[in-house]
């Protein structure tokens, strides 16, 4: 198994050299991902033979002073479908703040470049789409969140609109608050004193006052004319418990003719958030990131610390997070199961996959203690074993899940007037898989076998693999077929991991103190850690990235620690690419189809919004 | 005038107007148990109604004096409506009361206020409403014009007091083309009322609603005069089912004893054919927008049948 993975990456990294004719400077490689950095013209010649060959841009991320550099590093994660390992070209931007766009290769690096943009403020030159995308108009011109440079806290945003002078030379500028300017003056006037370089960019901090009264970019739609053309504004609030997004349809009577949807209302600043902190409390956050996928991210840092610092993971350990993963697979495919026949309407058919799910959550609290499945995870293993007792339940709960379950599919399926709003509606071509980086059950029912857990398995997943689910049509239906899918092999695969569960600790480091209390809690860099624990991360510096397959496609962690802290924490989660293809799902639909296709994806708002 | 009419003008549309949200409550009481859901009581209508007249009406900056007369106007056109159709008895007809085609045109009144109001407000949500409801109207129109034409064929009256009067009493319809009929006008029931398969009165979803996006933007008092128009609208269409396909126990003479008989049975039986509806609406989901005439259709070809029964029969 690891002659072959050594092969792989030996064979991907060979086939780099051919295509740009020069020989990559290896930065760090694994069994099944390498850092590779080239010139800036072999880097252009690699993304145009990356893209030639179907590989996909499945991250794109930009870290501050990593390692011996001191500016910005820009690293660009491609995947061939169906090979395992990753290949990573590390680009070096130095303080230039400039570099050249690869979205013409790579249509998902669009949003990718944009969020860079944001948060370090380095352009893309060529890019067919400058616009900010998670610092809404709100943030102040100049504001780069991510660069070291800014130190976590509250922006004076408010004394910030109220201005309208120009630090240093006085002259007042019209904005939208122009009916106070004489206050504005004199606030002006009060900061000119504070903050005296006018002009730099760097200290994002000052920025926000020095550029005072200068409102964000202003957001432009696309605008599409013609007879009969108009548009409907949806959101970002909207009717029912949902997240905030908008929807911008341009419409000729019902027909979509373009949708462009706009998110990131809700901005957490997760990444920033975690920079500085040990992994174990990264962990919590990671759990955050989105509601239903809270334990395939915590996996996925985790397993991220784990490689990056080499902590073993003991096999009990792998097995009960599979399972885990797993419930919380099922426990998600039920509700979008649910949620796209309530969005036609039918709910008779809905409320049995509602009552399964809530079912599965009661599991969820006796086996971990929380619905969600949170506070279980930690680098090295698991927080806690699950008792014997909840584990034992398991396999009954399961026999009689399924029967339910199959029953309420068979009722759905048989539903004439279901299957019509299901078939042809909202299909996402495959064409679309590669270039937009489109994971899970959506590249699933268009087509494509993308499955992290059987392309790159992590964990238990090299011993246990779910069998694989594919449709063709690309539309709901197939959606909604390969969800129950995934929810039948997740089921067969708790079987199974319930079957040969082996025992022992749950804790690397813990095998001997199985006594002690606070052992696994011990992971802490702080000089409190009086353990002598092997898996312990204080003090290590490295860097890793995983991909994980979470309910709704594959998740993308990287984490950088300096010293045994987090440095940099990259998440990419499934939705953030996955968003995009619903633009391209929408168009020839009509609007009244739109719930049903866009519940059918299913996408999450707070994974795209860190 | 006589005084049968005028003591029945005093208590059918007090009657309808009581047991009118009664209905609603019982539709969604049975869906929730269609669902596995215990559902809200039954008078959680009127509860709703209630709440609703204390609340403040907030109108939007660019609305008219649509938004502000609609919920009278609407509720005025059913009250109206409600002298159409005999509930708890079947008077003498007087004047132009009981005129079919007079009672089609203050349905479709209602239904143009609803969809100016919808455009009033100026909300993106409300004109979509609108403007789905009028080009379905298009095609609903005519066939209840032809649902109605085939009952008055039927019944040999354009009077729906004198039909009724002919219906009354009987245990079982008195011609075999009123059920052919009555299925016509249990399409116009589900379709008049909003529900499914043709739009969903239980969602949250602005961009599939059709009925209830062109009174999103309505509020407080006047939203609860449109629920209430709303509901009567539905008992009306509900009653005018019931006396052509059940009319047993409705009664011609007006005393105390029959009124009470009358009035009893018809709760009765509503709420039998709520019950109906309300699985008919468990047991679908919403059609597609641009299949919904062929659903009308149906509606169009049973009373085109019946009418052609009739004349060649």
């Amino acid at each position: 198994m690891d002659m072959k993975k050594n092969n792989d990456i030996m064979d991907l990294l060979s086939e780099i050299s051919e295509m740009t004719g020069e020989e990559p400077e290896i930065l760090n490689a694994r069994a099944d991902e390498a850092y590779v950095r080239l010139s800036e013209a072999g880097f252009e010649r690699a993304a145009l033979a990356l893209a030639k060959q179907q590989f996909s841009l499945i991250g794109l991320f930009c870290a501050e002073a990593f390692e011996k550099e001191d500016g910005f590093t820009l690293f660009y994660a491609f995947k061939q479908a169906g090979r395992a390992p990753v290949l990573v070209l590390v680009r070096e931007a130095g303080r230039e703040e400039k570099v050249s766009s690869v979205a013409e290769s790579f249509p998902s690096a669009s949003w990718f470049e944009r969020e860079v943009r944001d948060g370090f403020g380095l352009e893309f030159t060529g890019a067919f789409d400058t616009r900010r995308l998670f610092l809404h108009e709100c943030y102040p011109k100049g504001f780069h969140p991510l660069r070291k440079a800014f130190k976590n806290g509250p922006l004076p945003l408010r004394e910030t609109e109220a201005g309208t002078t120009k630090v240093g030379s006085n002259e007042a500028r019209t904005t939208k608050v122009g009916s106070n300017e004489a206050g504005a003056a004199e606030a002006g006037a009060a900061e000119a004193g504070a903050a005296e370089a006018g002009t730099t960019k760097v200290g994002s901090n000052e920025v926000g006052t020095n550029e005072v009264g200068k409102p964000g970019e202003e957001y432009r739609f696309r605008q599409l004319k013609g007879e009969g053309v108009y548009q409907v504004p949806v959101g970002p609030v909207h009717a029912g418990i949902i997240e905030p997004g908008h929807f911008r349809f341009s419409v000729i009577g019902e027909p979509i003719f373009s949708l462009e949807i706009r998110l990131f209302y809700k901005h957490r600043g997760i990444e920033k958030l975690a920079e500085g902190k040990s992994p174990s409390e990264c962990v919590a956050l990671a759990e955050a990131i989105s509601g239903d996928e809270s334990a395939a991210n915590a996996v996925g840092f985790c397993t991220a610390v784990e490689r990056a610092c080499g902590i073993p993971v003991p096999e009990r350990a792998e097995c009960l997070r599979a399972v885990l993963l797993e419930l919380e697979r099922v426990y998600s495919l039920l509700g979008d199961l649910a949620g796209m026949a309530v969005d036609v309407g039918f709910s008779l058919v809905a409320s049995p996959f509602l009552i399964l799910r809530e079912e599965m959550f009661r599991q969820n609290e006796k086996l971990t203690g929380s619905r969600f499945l949170r506070g279980m995870m930690m680098p090295g293993g698991l927080k806690k074993d699950i008792p014997y007792s909840a584990l034992k339940e398991l396999a009954p709960f399961f026999a009689k899940f399924s029967r339910t379950f199959e029953s309420a599919f068979e009722r759905a399926m048989s539903s004439s007037s279901l299957i019509d709003r299901f078939a042809t509606t909202g299909v996402v071509k495959k064409g679309l898989v590669v270039p937009l980086n489109l994971t899970g059950p959506l590249a699933k029912a268009s087509g494509c076998p993308a499955d992290t857990r059987l392309n790159r398995p992590y964990g238990a997943y090299g011993y246990f693999a779910p069998g694989p689910s594919v449709r063709k049509g690309g539309d709901v239906l197939s959606r909604y077929e390969v969800k129950a899918d995934e929810i039948r092999e997740s089921l067969k695969l708790i079987d199974r991991l319930l079957e040969e569960m082996p025992e022992g600790p749950v804790f690397a480091g813990n095998t001997l103190a199985e006594g002690e209390e606070a052992g696994p809690g011990s992971l802490s860099t702080s000089g409190t850690s009086g353990d002598s624990g092997t898996s312990s991360t204080s003090g290590i510096s490295g860097y890793a990235l995983t991909l994980v397959e979470a309910p709704r496609g594959q998740n993308l962690h990287w984490v950088y620690l300096k010293n045994g802290l987090v440095d940099r924490y990259k998440v990419r989660t499934a939705s953030f690419c996955n968003w995009q293809a619903i633009e391209h799902a929408v168009l020839g639909n009509i609007i009244p189809d739109f719930p049903v296709i866009n519940k059918s994806l299913n996408m999450s708002y707070a994974g795209t919004d860190l | 005038m006589n005084t049968s009419f005028l003591l029945f003008a005093l208590l059918n549309p007090a009657f309808a107007l009581l047991a009118a949200s009664l209905y609603m409550a019982l539709i969604r009481k049975v869906k929730a148990q269609a669902q596995g859901r215990k559902g809200p009581g039954l008078f959680q209508a009127y509860y709703d109604l209630r709440k609703l007249m204390h609340k403040e009406v907030i109108y939007s900056p660019v609305s008219s004096g649509i938004m502000r007369f609609t919920p009278y106007l609407n509720l005025a056109a059913l009250l109206v409506c409600s002298l159409f159709v005999p509930l708890v008895f079947v008077p003498e007809p007087a004047g132009g009361f009981g005129n079919v085609i007079v009672f089609l045109y203050l349905l479709a009144l209602e239904r143009f206020f609803t969809a100016l109001c919808g455009l009033d407000a100026g909300s993106a949500f409300g004109g979509m409403g609108s403007s789905r409801s009028m080009s379905l109207a298009a095609v609903i129109e005519p066939t209840m014009v032809v649902a109605f034409a085939a009952l008055a064929f039927v019944l040999k009256s354009l009077n729906l007091h004198e039909m009724f009067a002919l219906t009354a009493g009987s245990l079982l319809p008195v011609s075999p083309t009123l059920v052919l009929v009555s299925i016509s006008l249990f399409i116009i029931l589900i379709v008049e009322t909003g529900r499914l398969p043709v739009d969903n009165p239980a969602t949250h979803l602005e961009l599939t609603m059709i009925n209830e996006a062109m009174v999103l933007e309505q509020s407080g008092k006047n939203l609860a005069l449109l629920e209430l128009a709303h509901a009567l609208k539905q008992l009306l269409l509900m009653g005018v089912l019931i006396n052509t396909i059940l009319p047993v126990g409705l009664s011609t003479e007006a005393n105390a004893g029959k009124i009470a008989v009358s009035a009893l049975s018809f709760l009765l039986k509503a709420g039998a054919l709520a019950v109906v509806i309300g699985l008919f609406e468990s047991s679908l989901a919403k059609m597609r927008l641009f299949r919904l005439p062929a659903f009308y259709m149906m509606a169009f070809f049973f009373s085109a049948l019946t009418i052609l029964i009739e004349v060649f029969a």
